[in-house]
């Protein structure tokens, strides 16, 4: 029992980061985001023991993702700001395809937030720290909506790039 | 390229909460035009989402931040001609509270939302079906309108011995072993396996009832939702009753021993909730695990007690260890409570 739970675990720990981006995906609430997160991880601890080992686990835990998700989008359909549900089924499919070497990739952007500095760290901070939209933070800083929100696209261009680059250097010392 | 920049634009707007109704329609337009948008709209959603992750588990520099960008905010206001100094020294105040209102209930909600999330990892591990053993500190007992006293056993409950230094074993499924030592250093027993609860004292039969919770009052928490020998119950009722906050310890406050760091989960009662008045949970940053917990002013029958749980081993109990005919001799009397 305690065997299968850490492997239930082990397999999660990889499996979390494209689950947490579907549900980032198509909750548009923080709050329910977590909520509705929480519910998936409960889901598949419990439901570890119907896991076929010969299928891949990312693909399973986003069978449970979709279902919770569901379920959470049926309750909200009325909201305009939310993807449809074909949409959303493409999505899930989607993210199913995100293979482990592309999760791995993203643990390199802890090294180049190491990277950014001045106004674009501040920015990259009073969005996702602080969870301020492009509107807040450009009448906070005294700049346009619009230049924040071009300022933020090429900060995450330039995350981007940076870790293709560390990604590229470890696979050449590899 | 040009074709690529509108829907790079709504992707990027999607991610800033910045985009329209019609133009979250023509976004999912196009995601339904081919698989290679939907993924390129997932793949941007990955970063997006360790970004927020990331960031969100650091502690803000709050008031760093605060000055940094009121003063940025102040150079944009002056030098209009037409306003009397009165005037733009009131719009300035306006502005600079508006805008540190603003910025300070923003900060609060995405902390509390961070601590909320970590709050969760801690619910998760805590629903492993794995063994802990704590070991219990009573740092301080108040009594309502008696004023303080020692670490005693409770008043006005039938004598048992102490809570302080005794030692709770915990299952999932409302498993939990609590023993106590006597002033004579003998075993005082209770517990329960999650079907019936039970009670082993130095002499007389042994109490075993069908009602799980007919011993509950051996330790306290049950009065109020958070109970220590059902650590999930105790833990979602964090979420629902308290303020909550977190911050990462360094390890001259926490050595954890294996090298990860320890992080400080702070609750802080609402007003008009019952429970404890704080709740301190310190935990491994990397799994959620409990390692230590500290309830202050834990509302106890007629007491206030600081009590501490420190975990003292993960090893596997046995399979029977919660059974109460695990804890007494064989020939031991037994008697059902109704």
């Amino acid at each position: 029992m305690e065997e299968q739970y850490q492997q239930a675990i082990r397999y999660w720990t990889l499996a979390q980061p494209v689950v947490s981006a579907y549900v980032a995906a198509v909750v548009r609430d923080f709050r329910d985001r977590d909520d509705v997160l929480q519910a998936i991880s409960v889901a598949v601890l419990e439901a570890f023991s119907s896991y076929d080992p010969a299928r891949p686990f990312t693909a399973w835990a986003m069978g449970i993702a979709r279902n919770q998700v569901g379920t959470y989008l049926r309750e909200r359909k009325r909201n305009r700001l939310i993807f449809d549900a074909e949409t959303v089924d493409l999505l899930a499919v989607a993210f199913e395809q995100i293979d482990s070497v592309q999760t791995r990739k993203i643990d390199f952007l802890k090294e180049c937030l190491a990277k950014l500095e001045g106004r674009a760290r501040q920015l990259c901070e009073l969005r996702y720290q602080n969870d301020l939209k492009p509107a807040a933070i450009g009448s906070l800083l005294g700049m346009t909506p619009n230049t924040v929100a071009k300022s933020l696209q090429r900060i995450r261009d330039q995350l981007r790039q940076c870790i293709e680059r560390y990604a590229a250097l470890e696979g050449g010392q590899s | 390229m040009i074709p690529d920049l509108v829907p790079c634009e709504l992707i990027d707007g999607y991610l800033d909460d910045a985009l329209t109704a019609d133009q979250q329609e023509e976004l999912s337009t196009w995601i339904k035009v081919h698989p290679d948008h939907a993924r390129t709209f997932a793949e941007a959603m990955l970063l997006h989402d360790r970004l927020r992750n990331t960031l969100a588990a650091y502690e803000t520099p709050v008031a760093m931040h605060r000055s940094s960008t009121i003063e940025s905010r102040r150079g944009g206001l002056g030098g209009s001609w037409l306003m009397s100094s009165v005037a733009r020294t009131t719009a300035a105040a306006a502005v600079l509270i508006l805008g540190l209102a603003t910025l300070w209930f923003s900060i609060g909600t995405q902390t509390a939302s961070a601590a909320i999330r970590e709050l969760d990892r801690i619910i998760v591990n805590s629903m492993r079906s794995k063994d802990r053993t704590f070991e219990i500190v009573v740092e301080d007992i108040t009594t309502e309108r008696r004023g303080k006293r020692s670490a005693m056993p409770e008043s006005q409950r039938p004598p048992k011995p102490p809570l302080d230094g005794a030692a709770l074993y915990v299952r999932s499924g409302n498993q939990f072993v609590l023993v106590r030592k006597t002033q004579e250093g003998l075993p005082f027993v209770t517990g329960s396996n999650g079907q019936q609860s039970w009670a082993i004292n130095t002499r007389g039969p042994v109490r075993v009832s069908a009602d799980v919770h007919c011993f509950d009052h051996d330790l306290p928490g049950h009065e109020t939702s958070v109970p220590l020998t059902n650590l999930h119950e105790g833990l979602q009722q964090l979420k629902v009753a308290y303020e909550l906050t977190f911050s990462a310890l360094g390890p001259e406050e926490y050595e954890t021993g294996d090298g990860h760091e320890a992080r400080l989960l702070i609750a802080v009662k609402k007003r008009k909730e019952r429970g404890p008045q704080r709740v301190e949970i310190v935990y491994d940053a990397i799994s959620g695990g409990i390692l230590r917990m500290r309830f202050v002013q834990m509302p106890y029958g007629p007491d206030r007690l600081d009590l501490r749980l420190s975990l003292v081993s993960q090893d596997d109990l046995s399979s029977d260890f919660f059974e109460h005919t695990s804890h007494h001799v064989p020939d031991r009397k037994i008697e059902e409570e109704n």
